[in-house]
């Protein structure tokens, strides 16, 4: 019975999300749209990232990857001699957000072309130091939540999407660039978040504070 | 979606919310729109982003959202304190970015403009929550709280024995956030412990003698009467109060070492004044001749040396608040205080309530001029009570005298007295008052507890040398038991006791045991010398003694008994 009436909550809870103030919906027109970008002569949407034939897959997991990967060694968070989990260099989709978003590889470095110019900027440009940045690819499961006593238990806790956090924002246990951004704005909220971060809602997801 | 449904959905979420989020977001560290106090954002939402954001946060703190305030801070520092605190440092500093009131609430990194608060508020309005960039009047922050640190100042916690929940930072420094849960908790203040009973105070600070104190264990409430003394505090007793009830860790105008107030009885006042404690002492120090605490404000101060020489008095000088025991029988020494003993030598604690007194009315330099004009004047108490002495009230040692015909069972020649024998209320119930027991104050100088009139031509009776009559029979004195002419002295020529004896003794640096004996050192404004130029009492032994001296026109010349 439980079950049920939970399940009809989320379903209704998520109507009301998808039903309530989306900027837009989808990749067209978000900020990861490049169709209109001068120095995308296709102008085809998915090209910047993906590729149906041949792609990258030295990153594991990559979905059909089509943009030049960065090799940069980045400065990891550490924080103030608080944080409990272990976080290593960027690794799976973050790596992939960040060969842009680092600043070293272009924005237009694509289906094989090395020599762009186009690179990311302002409030976009998180750099190689991300110790100025919300922790990624740190393992967060149940006993990180116990350890640090500030965290929701994520494999029992609503992540707010319909299922826990572990199996709507995490990405094999790990928390990544991806566990709060879609990069395809299937939502529409601001800065391509997976969840309207009203009333810090978004954070509130996980820290128990 | 219908309106019912939504209504209903709404419901629910916001349920959601709340029950799993119960925490900052219930916090007056909630700024935002939602946030349940009255410093709150006009039209920002998000709760968390007053303090922490994602990306390109500073490296003070934990993706901290907030620049550092660049104000130049007035540490906290006492004469008592070890810990010498510097500039703010760690979680302090994040801390001060809303609470010195010099950084405006709204003020987010990489955001412009800041977000608007409601109720015109840009910075921290004044008040509790505003530290200032004064920070002396607060608990210190900021200094490494270390083993070395512990042990120098003796009455603290080794780190590492107190609560975990009472957290240093990685630095082993104690922070604001050693106390304050910035994140909410379910306690006043968002304290990391309920300091009901001074909790978190006594994880850290240990009191000499705290544990058996009654201002730890009193369950005294206040009767209502202003001023209240718990203005601070949602407890209401003695003991939820605890530390509370005279110290404040932020203190708003108050005095040195946290205190409430800055004139240091009225830290004592608040409750001894009647509205809270059984005695109201401040009524007794409000009388014609009294320990006038409120003479001097800011000049007692705790390692001052026992023998004080800025000449004040104040209530720490004898009681030790953190030690005080309820049920001293009268008399009983107060816990935990210094003193100086017989030797001079400073004592700590004080064993005897005469060492206390010592530390003013012995060596003490600046004394005022003795009441009485002697032959050897002498205002160094712990001088006139020395065992060596020709003679001597016995208040370090058993008197020297041992024919004392008029002592008033049980009281022996081998009995002791002590200083508050004498000088005490005259009202405390040892002389069948009702008041507070202790030299505190009295209607009778200097602090008698009875009736002792000094001046020549007093006519006698029981009551105007009650003070002596309380231990020396008046049958016996003026049944001339002791010395013959007692009588003839007292009543025949109206002279008082003071006239001829030195209540406290006759100091061996002046007297001998020949001519001051029995307490004999004259009043001269009363007793002159002779015709011959002679004044002295000549000790012949066995209740029998001369005189050369004159008083009342009568010439004594050698004058036997």
């Amino acid at each position: 019975m439980f079950k049920k009436v939970v399940g009809l909550l989320t379903v209704v809870v998520t109507g009301l999300f998808l039903s309530s103030g989306a900027l837009a919906q989808g990749i067209s027109g978000s900020a990861h749209d490049f169709s209109g970008d001068v120095w995308n002569t296709s102008g085809e949407l998915c090209i910047v990232c993906h590729t149906p034939h041949n792609a990258d897959a030295t990153v594991a997991d990559a979905p059909l990857w089509n943009h030049e990967v960065t090799t940069a060694t980045f400065t990891v968070y550490s924080g103030p001699g608080t944080l409990d989990a272990t976080v290593g260099q960027p690794s799976g989709v973050s790596k992939l957000c960040l060969s842009c978003h680092d600043g070293t590889v272009a924005v237009d470095n694509f289906g094989g072309t090395t020599t762009g110019t186009s690179f990311v900027g302002g409030a976009d440009l998180v750099g190689i130091d991300l110790s100025n940045d919300h922790p990624i690819s740190l393992t967060y499961d149940a006993a990180l939540a116990t350890t640090d006593g500030g965290l929701n238990n994520p494999t029992s806790t609503n992540s707010g999407l319909g299922g826990t956090i572990t199996a709507d924002l995490l990405f094999s246990n790990s928390l990544e660039c991806g566990s709060c951004h879609d990069v395809h704005d299937t939502a529409g909220n601001s800065k391509l978040l997976r969840l309207d971060n009203a009333g810090s809602a978004l954070c509130s997801t996980c820290h128990n504070k | 979606m219908k309106p019912l449904i939504r209504l209903f959905t709404t419901a629910c979420l916001l349920g959601l919310v709340i029950a799993a989020n119960a925490g900052v977001k219930d916090s007056l560290h909630n700024l935002s729109t939602s946030g349940p106090g009255s410093v709150k954002a006009t039209s920002a939402d998000r709760v968390c982003e007053f303090c922490h954001i994602s990306h390109s946060a500073s490296s003070t703190g934990s993706l901290w959202s907030r620049r550092s305030s660049s104000s130049t801070y007035i540490p906290y520092s006492s004469t008592t304190s070890v810990a010498q605190p510097g500039q703010p440092t760690g979680t302090s500093v994040l801390c001060l970015s809303c609470h010195d009131g010099t950084i405006a609430l709204g003020e987010i990194l990489n955001q412009a403009p800041a977000h608007s608060m409601a109720g015109g508020n840009s910075t921290m309005p004044p008040g509790k929550s505003n530290q200032g960039t004064d920070l002396s009047d607060d608990h210190p922050v900021s200094f490494e709280y270390s083993s070395i640190l512990a042990s120098q100042n003796g009455e603290l916690a080794m780190p590492g024995t107190f609560s975990q929940a009472l957290p240093l930072d990685p630095n082993g420094e104690l922070q604001c956030t050693t106390c304050h849960d910035p994140h909410d908790s379910p306690f006043d203040k968002l304290l990391r412990m309920s300091n009901m009973g001074a909790q978190i105070c006594v994880e850290c600070h240990l009191k000499t003698g705290w544990s058996q104190t009654s201002h730890g264990q009193s369950v005294a409430t206040w009767n209502g009467q202003n001023p209240n003394p718990w203005s601070n505090s949602p407890y209401t007793t003695v003991a939820d109060n605890a530390c509370e009830s005279c110290h404040i860790p932020h203190a708003v105008a108050g005095g040195p070492r946290l205190l409430l107030h800055a004139a240091e009885e009225d830290n004592c006042a608040d409750c001894h004044n009647g509205n809270v404690a059984a005695d109201d002492i401040m009524a007794e120090i409000d009388k014609f001749s009294s320990h006038r605490v409120s003479d001097t404000t800011l000049v007692h101060d705790a390692v001052e040396p026992a023998v004080v020489d800025l000449r004040h008095v104040e209530c720490a000088d004898c009681h030790d608040p953190h030690a005080t025991r309820a049920g001293r029988a009268p008399g009983d020494t107060p816990a935990n205080v210094r003193g100086v003993n017989i030797s001079g030598a400073e004592i700590n604690a004080a064993v005897h309530t005469y060492e206390i007194c010592l530390r003013c009315h012995g060596d003490s330099p600046n004394q005022p001029l003795a009441r009485t004009p002697r032959q050897h004047d002498q205002s160094n108490m712990r001088l006139k009570i020395q065992p060596s002495n020709p003679s001597f009230h016995p208040i370090a040692s058993t008197g020297r005298n041992s024919d004392v015909p008029s002592l008033i069972t049980p009281l022996t020649e081998s009995s002791l007295v002590g200083c508050t024998d004498c000088h005490n209320s005259n009202s405390a119930p040892t002389v069948g008052g009702f008041g507070a027991e202790g030299p505190h104050g009295s209607s009778f100088e200097p602090i008698l507890a009875r009736n002792y009139v000094t001046v020549d031509n007093t006519t006698e009776s029981a009551s105007n040398y009650a003070l002596c009559y309380s231990c020396h029979s008046r049958n016996s004195i003026l049944g001339d038991d002791s010395f013959k002419e007692h009588d003839k002295h007292i009543r025949g020529e109206d002279t008082p006791c003071n006239a001829c004896h030195d209540p406290h003794g006759v100091s061996s640096t002046q007297g001998n045991s020949i001519n001051n004996s029995h307490l004999i050192n004259f009043d001269t404004s009363i007793v002159f010398p002779n015709s011959n130029g002679d004044l002295r009492f000549i000790d012949e032994g066995n209740r029998s003694g001369s005189c050369d001296l004159d008083c009342h026109g009568k010439d004594h010349d050698d004058k036997n008994y």
